[in-house]
């Protein structure tokens, strides 16, 4: 007999006496019930900022880039400030489960499955921005390779922005692909307690046919690590490629070695971040604080705390780097342009600063870990100072960059701008809202799986343990 | 075997009739159609044809009434003209004559539009340089605002009617003709032969920017009302009095060639000409000076006088030690060169001219730096006499009026006193092709052609003759207004005959002016020996007294100049002028009040010597408004800093706050200020020596296109951008530059190995052709020409001034402007940049669809249709000379009405169906969301290569000075300081200038390892050392 031991002084991952059929009617209950009047005000202002945002593209497409503030200088500004941001924030989701699943990290099954949801809402509205900001949206196509009668024209595999087109593509289809395997029992379940036949219909397409056998358990076991094996360097490689966009640039503040590595903390920072936010919010409206325990939250603000660190680390070295190797045009951009708090974006810098490397710092106090209103205030602060980092990356580096002649005038967001970005919010929280309402936001299967291995339930399994002598122990469990 | 028969039934076994008949028709069976010799109508129709019928007519109608596809008419000539191939262009040699700017010049005309402007390479005076203005006067031709037919009372008349009625009013009475100085002698003669048949008439001459001064200056002192030769080429020293003599002074294109002779730097033996000026607001010239003085403009007269006083041997006395220090040393250096010395003065009283001839007298100039023998005519009117005009016109002595060129109404110092004198005139008759101030308030407009419709003949110095002709059929209902002249005097020839006869006459022969014709010009070779002209003195002291004795009255005074781009009285209208940066300000579409760093710290509260100040000064475009009165007149306009103006002087621009009549590009651009013009001793002054400064609590957007000056930062000067060094340093170290260049590339493995070494990828040969260029940072004086020929070759869109505001100015070539040294005076230079085609781009490698390229022969290419506007290559820039077509500014776009809510009047206006006339039919019209910059002329230089093919020779580009190919920027240039061709051709003008000029060579910033095509010769100033010692000393004294 295999034993799994759990000490009485470890925090239980699901709290109170939970049955499985507790388990399954706590998590299906929003499903099945009618959404609150909270949902659809939530949902409808959702809807609202998104069409906004369309309206912002539709003028964007129609009238060309010019509805932006951009210039001859900052050809990129909020754009793709926003773009890494999403990104970034689209890295939580497949760290928790790819990483944290090999890791056999047993706490990421309270999580996952609305980490992993938005980590794909995420990146879809990341993917909004590089397509939109293209001044010829309609030949967007041109950066597919596909054979075609063009000739001899072809992408242009140097170009880190192909390269993020494939990274963005190949994180974004094995996300989905591992979400959905992950979906497959739970939709299954819905399916089986349907009582309309089109709920039945809709639920038994979606679950594809899956009846719980054996061999549909040990496929989808297999499938799981497979993809987890697949998407886990994915999680580092993303960002990496999308600060290639900036570190194999010519642009002084851009050229950084250093970015791969800091882009990818920052990236988990953010996402965790957000993850922070959804949850603390989800638990409470669901009802599901037995399942996203305050342990959860502790966890994930422990990892928030170390990739904080970590980011403000890089932050110190680009600043030494900028000093240690005399070069004047990166001095310039990181002494004057950012870290000189009197220059036209050296609120930005100190903005980024504060929000990403010291506030963050509060998180070594348990006390504060634990603190729900802490917590939340802390994961929008960090978010918010997220965005500041890659719009000080962005924008302070070309700005003013080689040629003093070019210095720009200041660059500002226009509202067409500002509505894209809102668009996105839309876009993620539409999707949310409807994910919220027509998925299990738990995965179910897993956290019976990990009843079996902890909570009260369990606990009181292996309590005659605890009384019984060592060699009643080692008699009972030695054959 | 082989004869044994098969058969598949009776019929053909036996072959019988039947089947034989079934064989013919076995493919051949007739279509049903009914047999119509009854007629159609009877016809019965079967139905299949009905259906077919039905099919074919519901296709048409369906066709004809919904696919509404613009129909873009393409007819072929029925009879092809003999001169016109397609796709071929041709060039014709005619004369720019605006307003005292006449430059020799040849029209290239694609399919009967004359689409661009080059210099004429056979005028001795220009050598193929041409101006701004010249180059954006192609776009006045296809000017939508222009006059379209004779109008009475604003009534359109026909040609007879108003022949009639003028006839009718005029009769043979005598008739005032006021006109802007006329450099044709044809039209002299036609001017004369009306005045003979209209007794009692005479020519009035009236110039918008008046050089009564000098005039009357040399009658005095050397009896001639007449303007020498200057001969900038032959001086060692130059001292210009306030003379903008390379922007807008008498003959610019002229000067700047000269000028650059003497700036132009053999390595071997670095000699130079040294330029000192003396200015009161910051000017093209005084930036290309190598020492600068600065002034009130009411000192102008006591500084001529002490230079005059000093060079006599007397002493300076002077109150300010700065000026007195600097008249002295000027006077030292002029001693020192005696008979290779010049002074220039821009100013226009005539007391001062007479002290300026003095000195020059002094100087030895006479006859070895002016020329006496050729004379200018382009500047000829008196203030006086238009004084005297206007005092008649309000005494209602004058009863007919004809004007053509001047504008009075807007430029001369009472306006409205002409205004009411005009009132007056019962047949005032406008020549103008435009409706300018002036011509809106004469009953009778008969517009005359465009320059480019014209015959003509200009002799712009003596004996030096362009000849004008038509480029192209005249768009509109207009006559040339001699052929008006010439028919309301009873001539029975048009002026074209007239013209020709004239020259015939002349040259001695119908072929003989065939020939002038196409060359453009007659020259008289320019001797050696100058003439002389014998020098009165006796008006010398009386002049010197009371110049000396000017003061100015207030604390500020306000100076008025030129701008290069849009001038004192026509550039207005033209948007490329409009949108060209001033070369000095690098602002666009306003005139606005320079000032001081000292007075911007004292009025404006902006201290440039903090950087929160100035950073926020710099990055925000709304300005400061500051209200300026003087003469109770007042104005409120943007204030701009601009380093290099005296402490207390304000600057405003004329020709400004023009009538919108005149087209769209005036609205909302600037303000009027010949309204603080005034009469001082007979003269109109450009300055006012008492004004009240007030700064306002408004702020107003000024489109500026650079916003930084100085290349120096907290963080190390940037001296990869930029390099400058003074005569005596370049004499003393010639390999300063090239060890600046070592020492930048010693961690990339030095000057030597740098480019092969100081990458990881593999090194490329590159046979064949290489393009390149070279650009003279000693020559370039910052005119802009360039700029105007680019936006003209390559159609480069115009943005207006919302869009400049925006930082998306379009131009594919900009002329930076630094500052450097002190602050309140500082040394300028000026560097064009423009794409540098890299060899190692990094523009290239960041395209995800590979949309720009390199060429074989090293050209960084730009293939609009595969762009799809990421933005990355222009970030990626380090030049930034990238531009992105934010909105549909060309009309290009498939998107229909997209430019409606989002582009001014101006960019819709330029997207007229006339005004793309001038569009250029060799290069693409970039429509919205791509990225565009600098070919390097590529259709210039494809045209170049295939001309060398058809005849079998190798490329040349400027080898014996014989050119296939030329940039527009090289070509328009005044100076030559732009050299471009084949650099693996060892006998072309880049391979030799880059040989001859090692020392001074770089590339801005070349220690990025990205290879640049265009290399830069380091700029050298002709500074006095000891005079910087002196300074050194007397602050350590301080």
């Amino acid at each position: 007999m295999h034993l799994k031991y759990e000490s009485q002084l470890r925090e239980p991952l699901v709290n109170g006496r939970k049955t499985y059929h507790d388990v399954t009617e706590d998590i299906v209950r929003p499903i099945e019930a009618k959404p609150s009047k909270l949902w659809y005000i939530g949902f409808y202002i959702a809807v609202a900022l998104l069409l906004f945002g369309v309206y912002s593209v539709y003028r964007d497409v129609t009238y060309g880039i010019g509805q932006w503030n951009l210039n001859k200088t900052v050809g990129w500004g909020w754009d793709i400030t926003n773009f890494v941001w999403w990104v970034g924030i689209g890295h939580a989701g497949t760290l928790i489960s790819a990483i944290l699943l090999l890791f056999r990290q047993g706490w990421r099954t309270g999580v996952n499955r609305a980490a992993e949801a938005m980590t794909i809402f995420a990146v879809m509205c990341a993917g909004q921005f590089p397509i939109w900001h293209m001044g010829r949206v309609w030949m967007g196509f041109f950066v597919l390779p596909y054979p075609n009668t063009r000739g001899p024209l072809w992408v242009n595999f140097n170009s880190p922005l192909l390269w993020d087109v494939f990274a963005i593509s190949t994180y974004f289809t094995v996300s989905l692909l591992f979400w959905y395997s992950g979906l497959l029992p739970d939709l299954a379940t819905v399916r089986d307690r349907a009582k309309t036949k089109l709920r039945k219909y809709l639920y038994g397409v979606a679950s594809f046919g899956w009846n719980g056998s054996t061999k549909h358990w040990q496929r989808h076991e297999s499938l799981s690590l497979v993809l987890a094996g697949l998407s886990a360097p994915l999680v580092l490689s993303v960002h990496t490629i999308v600060s290639f966009d900036f570190a194999t640039s010519v642009i002084p503040g851009w050229h950084t070695t250093i970015f791969p590595p800091y882009f990818v903390a920052g990236a988990i920072f953010s996402g965790f971040a957000m993850v922070q936010t959804l949850l603390v919010i989800v638990r409470k409206v669901f009802a599901m604080e037995d399942y996203i325990t305050i342990g959860h939250i502790e966890a994930m603000n422990k990892v928030i705390v170390l990739t904080g660190s970590i980011v403000g680390c890089a932050y110190l070295t680009e600043l030494f780097m900028a000093f240690y190797s005399q070069n004047k045009y990166e001095g310039y951009a990181f002494f004057y342009s950012r870290a000189n708090f009197f220059s036209p974006y050296g609120w930005a810098y100190w903005g980024m600063m504060t929000c990403n490397v010291l506030s963050p710092q509060i998180f070594w106090f348990r006390k504060m870990r634990r603190n729900l209103f802490v917590t939340f205030f802390m994961s929008v602060i960090v978010n918010i100072g997220m965005w500041f980092e890659r719009f000080v990356i962005i924008v302070t580096s070309i700005y003013r960059d080689y040629l003093p002649s070019s210095w720009t005038v200041y660059y500002s967001p226009s509202i067409w701008e500002i509505g894209f970005y809102l668009g996105t919010f839309g876009l993620f929280f539409t999707c949310f809202f409807l994910f919220a309402k027509y998925f299990p936001v738990i995965a179910i299967a897993e956290i019976k799986h990990v009843l079996k291995t902890s909570g009260e339930s369990f606990k009181e399994t292996v309590d005659n343990i605890e009384k019984q002598s060592a060699a009643e122990f080692a008699h009972e469990y030695a054959h | 075997m082989s004869d044994k028969k098969y058969w598949q039934s009776f019929g053909e076994l036996n072959n019988s009739e039947a089947y034989q008949q079934t064989a013919k028709d076995e493919f051949n069976e007739m279509l049903p159609f009914e047999d119509n010799s009854k007629g159609l109508l009877d016809a019965k129709t079967p139905r299949r044809d009905f259906l077919k019928y039905l099919g074919f007519s519901t296709a048409a109608a369906t066709l004809a009434a919904s696919c509404e596809t613009p129909v873009t008419k393409s007819i072929p000539f029925a009879n092809k003209p003999e001169d016109i191939v397609p796709g071929i262009a041709n060039y014709y040699a005619t004369t720019y004559v605006q307003d005292g700017d006449v430059v020799s010049i040849l029209a290239k005309v694609r399919d009967g539009r004359p689409i661009k402007i080059e210099g004429n390479d056979l005028s001795a005076l220009t050598k193929g340089g041409t101006t701004a203005r010249a180059q954006a006067s192609i776009l006045d031709l296809y000017n939508t605002a222009r006059l379209r037919f004779p109008t009475i009372n604003g009534k359109e008349v026909t040609f007879e009617a108003f022949d009639k009625a003028v006839g009718d009013a005029v009769g043979t009475g005598a008739v005032v003709i006021l006109t802007s100085s006329i450099v044709s002698p044809s039209t002299k003669e036609t001017i004369n032969q009306f005045i003979a048949k209209h007794p009692g008439s005479k020519h009035v001459v009236y110039d918008g920017v008046s050089y009564s001064g000098i005039l009357q200056a040399n009658a005095t002192t050397y009896g001639k009302q007449v303007i020498p030769s200057y001969r900038f080429d032959k001086a060692k020293v130059i001292v210009s009095l306030g003379a903008d003599f390379l922007g807008t002074w008498i003959s610019p294109a002229e000067f700047a060639k000269q000028y650059a002779e003497g700036k132009k730097i053999n390595e071997k033996k670095p000699e130079m000409s040294k330029h000192i000026h003396f200015e009161s607001v910051a000017s093209m010239t005084g930036s290309n000076a190598d020492e600068r003085i600065l002034h009130k403009p009411s000192q102008l007269g006591s500084i001529a006088a002490a230079l005059l006083s000093a060079l006599n041997g007397g002493s300076v006395n002077f109150s300010d030690a700065e000026i007195k220090k600097g008249i002295e040393k000027t006077a030292k250096t002029l001693l020192a060169h005696k008979g290779e010395a010049l002074v220039v003065c821009g100013s226009n009283d005539t007391d001062i001219q007479i002290v300026v001839n003095a000195i020059n007298e002094a100087v030895g100039a006479n006859g070895k730096t002016i020329d006496w023998s050729s004379l200018y005519t382009n500047y000829q009117g008196i203030d006086a006499d238009f004084t005297k005009l206007v005092d008649e016109l309000n005494a209602g002595s004058i009863s007919n009026l004809f004007i053509y060129g001047a504008n009075p109404a807007h430029t001369w110092v009472a306006s409205d006193k002409f205004k009411s004198g005009l009132a007056k005139v019962k047949t005032a008759v406008s020549f103008s092709s435009v409706n300018d101030e002036t011509t809106q308030l004469c009953k009778y407009v008969i517009p005359s052609h465009h320059y480019l419709e014209s015959w003509g003949d200009a002799e712009i110095k003596t004996a030096n003759f362009s000849f004008m002709q038509p480029t192209i059929n005249p768009l509109f209902k207009t006559r040339q207004w001699q052929d008006s002249l010439l028919k309301w005097s009873g001539a029975t020839t048009d002026y074209a005959a007239f013209l020709k006869n004239y020259w015939s006459t002349k040259l001695g022969g119908e072929s003989n002016w065939t020939k002038a014709l196409q060359d453009g010009v007659i020259n008289t070779p320019a001797t050696e020996t100058l003439g002389t002209a014998s020098f009165n003195s006796s008006a010398i002291a009386n002049a010197s007294n009371s110049a000396a004795n000017t003061k100015g009255k207030g604390k500020y005074e306000l100076s008025l100049y030129q701008k290069v781009s849009v001038g004192a009285t026509t550039g207005a209208s033209n948007p490329w002028l409009q949108e060209l940066p001033d070369p000095v300000t690098r602002a666009t579409w306003d005139n606005y009040i320079i000032v001081s760093p000292k007075l911007a710290k004292d009025l404006l509260k902006i201290d440039l010597t903090n950087n929160g100040q100035a950073d926020a000064y710099e990055v925000n475009p709304p300005k400061k408004v500051v209200k300026l009165t003087a003469g109770g007149k007042s104005i409120s306009l943007p204030a701009l800093i601009i380093p290099g103006t005296e402490e207390n002087t304000v600057g405003i621009a004329l020709g400004y706050g023009r009538t919108e009549k005149l087209g769209k590009a005036t609205v909302d651009a600037g303000k009027d200020a010949f309204v603080f013009t005034s009469l001082k001793n007979n003269t109109v002054s450009w300055f006012t020596d008492d004004v009240q400064l007030e700064l306002t609590s408004d702020t107003y957007k000024v489109a500026l296109t650079q916003t930084h000056n100085i290349y120096d930062t907290k963080q190390g000067k940037r001296t990869e951008v930029m390099k400058e060094l003074t005569l005596d340093e370049f004499k003393a170290h010639p390999n300063d530059i090239i060890e600046d260049r070592e020492k930048e590339l010693a961690p990339y493995g030095g000057l030597e190995k740098f480019e092969k070494e100081g990458t990881i990828y593999p090194y490329y040969d590159k046979p064949g052709i290489k393009w390149g260029m070279s650009i003279d940072l000693n020559t370039c004086t910052g005119c802009s020409a360039c700029v105007i020929a680019c936006h003209a070759e390559n159609n480069v869109p115009v943005v207006g001034k919302p869009e400049v505001l925006r930082f998306h100015d379009m131009h594919w070539l900009r002329i930076d402007r630094y500052y450097s040294g002190d602050m309140n005076n500082p040394n300028v230079v000026f560097q064009p940049m423009m794409c540098q085609h890299c060899d190692n781009a990094p523009c290239e490698n960041v395209c995800p669809v590979a949309a720009t390229n390199h060429s074989s022969e090293g050209l960084n290419q730009m293939t609009y249709n595969r762009c799809i506007g990421t933005r990355y290559c222009a970030n990626n820039c380090p030049y930034k000379v990238r531009r992105f077509n934010w909105a549909d500014y060309t009309g290009a776009d498939s998107f229909p009405d997209n430019q409606r809510e989002v582009l001014n009047d101006v960019v819709m206006n330029m997207n007229d169906d006339l005004t793309r006339m001038v569009l250029n039919p060799d290069v693409t019209v970039r429509s919205r969301g791509v990225i565009e910059k600098c070919s390097f002329c590529v259709q210039r230089l494809q045209e170049g290569k295939l001309k060398a093919k058809k005849e079998s020779r190798p490329l040349k580009s400027g080898e014996n000075n014989e050119w296939d190919v030329k940039t527009a920027c090289q070509q328009a240039c005044p100076t030559n300081a732009i050299v471009f061709g084949n650099v693996n051709d060892a006998h072309s003008a880049i391979s030799i200038t880059r040989q001859d000029n090692k020392l001074r060579t770089f590339y801005s910033l070349e220690q990025l390892h990205i290879l640049p095509n265009v290399n830069y010769l380091a700029k050298v100033r002709h500074i006095d050392e000891e005079h910087e010692e002196a300074k050194k000393e007397e602050k350590e004294h301080a």
